[in-house]
């Protein structure tokens, strides 16, 4: 098996490409899938630690942990596709600068 | 299944949107918030069973009686922080019985209420680290949902989208954190995450995964860097709905912070206990300085609410049995202080119809009922005594005294003085002459509204005057964290 710590460069890489993804982004679309790839950073992240727990064995709650959270992470998503469906039908615009109703 | 209270919550939260679509619309605001209320004190009563069962065992574990297996874990701590859940829920429940209009979706507010009120509960009740972040989730989609309910609203809309940006972020940071933790451990359970560390020296990947816990629930508590989400999400929701979530949605934050680092974390205190006392501070000079700024009510209590999170987060950072409880006791009292508040202004916004604090001159004079709890409330904020913002923060000031942190405590007597700039600006409006002809055929704020304000009101003076009891329940809360984390 390949040693741990290249899963861990990988995940934490995927972690900081979904905060530039966040940071940078403006369109509100791209902004959710910021938030799943930050999700995915951490689900691999479980199903890593849980493969390399014990030599020859599989944690399970690793793995239970990680089908949890896409499922939840399943649910953040339609909440917020819905609230950028209202947000598409009050401005008549996806770009996050156009938001101004609210100041600082 | 769980515990009595926690699937009492549950079954009523999922039966209330089919009770609702049963019932005619126009009797649904009326019938449905009627059925929150019997759900709200049906859990209330369980509760007090459970705490009986608490107080003579110690700690319940769920599903079997084993403590390193267990999902839930029951305390002083949870039963505690469920208690003040279910009241701030129960006044406001009440109050959006008057606020809330007839239609076809009024059913799914009060569904989404309970959703966030049992998120909460599971977050407090929960014995590892799954289970409290399912709960979280529940918690955190149902303030979305609530945030942006009334959509027809531009400003609802967006500061729920931007809520929902931040607080994902910070849920997705802290999943991180938790993936980190177990990797490290191998655990997630408290009771074995308290020794997994015991013997182990700090190193990087420890740090980092503090680091990301802390961002990650600090989103929620709206520690200061990670606040600006905050005062959009409370001003432009609806009022009840600021009221329960500037009242009770940062409690939650600060629980699951207290809890992560006072198990897992706890030998490392000497190294994350100076940071957070810095943090602390910033956090509340950021927050009452901006709300001095502010000329929209609810915004000023908004940036209130964060200098409020300054002050829980001392002791936090104290760390003592001494500092938690004036931690949790700030928590508790600030629930009700901060619930009557909005409440309050909410009602005054209702007959009014405007938010800017100049246009609410002589209000006083015609809604006086609204007005008197007002300045209760606003008084008890600045921490006078003899109400219950006094018990909360001297006891966080005796514990920084006798942790020689003195500096601490002086800061958080410098922002009581700032605060009390803005708490008395909306007290001097209140009682000023009646300025502008719109205000001469205000009446006071509908019943339904009145008996939770006034109640709550009632109990800001009854825990001020006699705040021994609440004392000592906050004394049993902060006691079983720190035995959980084995430092007492």
């Amino acid at each position: 098996m390949l040693d741990l710590a290249y899963y861990l460069v990988f995940s934490l890489a995927l972690y900081v490409i979904g905060i530039y993804c966040l940071a940078t982004k403006r369109n509100l679309i791209r902004l959710l899938l910021g938030i799943e790839i930050l999700v995915n950073a951490a689900n691999i992240n479980f199903i890593v630690f849980a493969a390399y727990a014990l030599p020859g064995f599989v944690d399970s709650k690793g793995h239970s942990f990680a089908a949890i959270s896409i499922g939840l992470a399943g649910s953040v998503s339609a909440v917020a596709l819905a609230i950028v469906v209202l947000i598409y039908r009050h401005y008549g615009t996806l770009d996050s600068d156009e938001l101004k109703q609210l100041r600082g | 299944m769980f515990t009595v209270p926690f699937d009492a919550l549950l079954l009523f939260t999922v039966i209330s949107p089919i009770v609702g679509y049963i019932v005619p619309q126009r009797y649904r605001t009326k019938i449905l918030g009627a059925f929150t209320v019997a759900a709200l004190a049906v859990t209330g009563i369980a509760l007090y069973e459970l705490y009986r069962q608490v107080v003579s065992t110690g700690a319940v574990y769920l599903p079997s009686n084993d403590a390193l297996f267990a999902s839930l874990r029951v305390d002083a701590l949870s039963i505690f922080m469920t208690a003040i859940f279910l009241g701030l829920g129960f006044a406001v429940t009440i109050y959006s019985m008057a606020f809330v209009e007839n239609s076809n979706r009024t059913p799914l507010y009060y569904t989404l209420i309970l959703t966030l009120i049992s998120g909460m509960t599971g977050i407090v009740f929960a014995g590892d680290l799954l289970t409290l972040f399912v709960f979280w989730e529940l918690m955190s989609i149902s303030s979305y949902a609530l945030v942006a309910f009334f959509k027809e609203e531009k400003a609802s809309v967006e500061a729920g989208l931007k809520f929902l940006v931040m607080s994902a972020a910070g849920s997705a940071t802290a999943l991180f954190g938790i993936s980190l933790l177990y990797g490290l451990t191998g655990t997630l359970n408290f009771e074995s995450l308290t020794s997994a560390f015991s013997d182990t020296a700090a190193n990087v990947w420890i740090y980092l995964a503090a680091l990301f816990i802390f961002i990650g629930f600090g989103v929620k508590a709206a520690v200061f860097p990670l606040h600006t989400w905050l005062p959009d999400a409370y001003s432009a929701a609806s009022t009840p709905v600021s009221a329960i979530m500037a009242g009770i949605v940062i409690g939650p934050g600060v629980f699951a912070l207290a809890k992560v680092f006072f198990t897992a974390f706890v030998s490392f205190q000497i190294s994350w206990g100076p940071i957070l006392a810095v943090i602390s501070v910033i956090t509340m000079l950021v927050g009452n300085i901006t709300a001095l700024m502010q000329t929209d009510v609810k915004r000023m209590l908004a940036y209130s609410s964060i200098g409020q999170v300054g002050y829980m987060l001392i002791g936090l950072a104290v760390g003592t049995q001494l500092g938690l409880t004036g931690t949790f006791l700030q928590f508790f009292n600030h629930a009700i202080m901060k619930g009557a508040a909005f409440l309050c202004v909410g009602a005054i916004i209702y007959r009014l119809g405007t938010r800017n604090l100049s246009e609410m001159q002589g209000v006083g004079r015609k809604m006086p009922l609204t007005a008197i709890a007002l300045a209760i409330s606003v008084t008890a904020l600045i921490g006078l005594p003899p109400l219950n913002g006094f018990p909360g923060e001297l006891t966080l000031f005796a514990s920084t005294v006798e942790a020689n942190m003195a500096w601490l405590g002086i800061a958080l007597l410098v922002n009581s003085v700032i605060s009390a700039g803005f708490y008395l600006r909306i007290i001097y409006t209140l009682v000023q002459p009646v300025s502008s002809p719109k205000l001469e055929q205000i009446k006071d704020a509908p019943l339904l509204m009145l008996i939770p304000v006034c109640a709550l009101a009632v109990l800001i003076v009854m825990f001020g005057v006699w705040p021994d009891p609440l004392v000592n329940f906050a004394g049993d809360a902060a006691q079983a964290l720190t035995s959980l984390g084995g430092t007492a």
